[in-house]
């Protein structure tokens, strides 16, 4: 029997944007190409609601 | 001494900690149980009634003796990028990387056992109310009469997911919904359905406890607005001056449930009476951070930086 609350299931819209930063491990950061931290350009991080409460849900839920 | 972080490589909200450690000049191994075995290695071994044990992650080596703290922020399933993973193998890896950390004199932001514990909607709503929250009534239940009785009663409820969306594809979100009048409630027997009062709210508030440390911010509503975190409004977060009374219950909850980190929900309606909604042991407090200028990365790294207490 399908659960009650499956009747209010939405359909996240298609996978992940790429993000435009990667992870170093010699500075335990992510860093934008041009080698400055990921966390330096705040309004990058808002647009791609990376830190947001719903933010990688599917593989944690803690948010 | 050195900080562990357990986390995922692509979690920014990490990288704001990260850099306020190393502002301090404060050792730090940033690891994801996912790269163990693999990325990652853990020897621990029992001697004279302790164990000692070694991490290793991208070429940085761990002593548990130099621990001072250890922050679970969120970590990979063990073990899920070893080469052949199964269930079995991150069992076992989760074992002996938790059984060894836990075996440590580390302070933890959460400690597992917390953290397993407070993750559990219906003994956050029992503590909350003990803690002196406002709680809107609420029912977990399986029997479709009793969800039907409960609707009609209140009126207006809403239904949210005890442990959030499945994980895994297809993406499906569960956002906390509006439970229509006249609504067939059979679906109920398919599985626990938890069922609340729907409260009306004018904004919503995200609390964040560091260490006792608070940082609340708010946002307002849109008209019948139900999930918060779903849906531009054209709102953001603003900082927020937190009550009295919430300041205490937000210390007697945290005390009870033996968290260093906690992250509040809470709906406030129009006679500006916060409802406690759930309270997430790992929430996120990025967006908080960025759109309020709010400190709690420095709030978090400073816990993480004192010195750890003495052996147990």
């Amino acid at each position: 029997m399908r659960p009650f609350i499956w009747n209010y299931a939405q359909h996240n819209e298609g996978p992940d944007a790429p993000v435009p930063y990667a992870y170093n491990s010699a500075a335990q950061l992510n860093l934008l190409p041009d080698g400055r931290p990921a966390i330096s350009d705040r309004e990058l991080l808002l647009a791609l609601s990376t830190t947001t409460s719903t933010a990688g849900s599917q593989t944690h839920f803690d948010d | 001494m050195t900080v562990l972080i357990l986390t995922s490589h692509q979690d920014v909200t990490t990288d704001m900690v990260v850099a306020e450690l190393h502002e301090r000049g404060v050792p730090l191994v940033r690891l994801d149980p996912a790269d163990l075995p693999g990325e990652a290695g853990l020897s621990a071994e029992y001697v004279s009634g302790d164990f000692h044990c070694y991490l290793s992650a991208d070429g940085r080596m761990v002593s548990s003796k130099s621990l001072r703290s250890i922050w679970v922020r969120r970590p990979g399933e063990p073990a899920a990028h070893a080469p052949e993973p199964s269930r079995w193998l991150s069992a076992e890896t989760g074992q002996a990387l938790y059984g060894a950390l836990c075996s440590t004199t580390a302070r933890w932001m959460n400690h597992p056992r917390q953290a397993d514990q407070a993750r559990l909607k219906p003994w956050q709503l029992r503590f909350a109310h003990r803690s002196g929250f406002a709680v809107p009534p609420t029912v977990i239940t399986t029997f479709p009469r009793v969800a039907e009785q409960f609707a009609g009663q209140y009126g207006k409820v809403v239904v949210k997911s005890l442990s959030g969306p499945p994980r895994g594809e297809p993406a499906i979100a569960l956002p906390t919904a509006l439970v229509e009048p006249g609504t067939d409630f059979a679906g109920v027997a398919g599985g626990p359905t938890l069922l609340q009062r729907y409260v009306p709210k004018r904004a919503d508030i995200r609390l964040t406890c560091v260490g006792g440390r608070m940082f609340a911010a708010r946002k307002v509503s849109a008209s019948g607005q139900v999930d918060g975190r779903y849906g531009d409004t054209g709102q953001v977060w603003e900082p927020a001056v937190v009550p009295d009374r919430i300041a205490r219950a937000v210390h007697d909850y945290t005390g009870l449930a033996g968290l260093a980190y906690a992250a509040f929900d809470f709906a406030e309606d129009a006679e500006a009476v916060w409802w406690f909604l759930e309270c997430n042991q790992g929430g996120q407090f990025g967006f908080v951070e960025l759109e309020t200028g709010q400190p709690i990365a420095e709030a978090v790294a400073s816990w993480l930086a004192q010195e750890p207490r003495g052996p147990a």
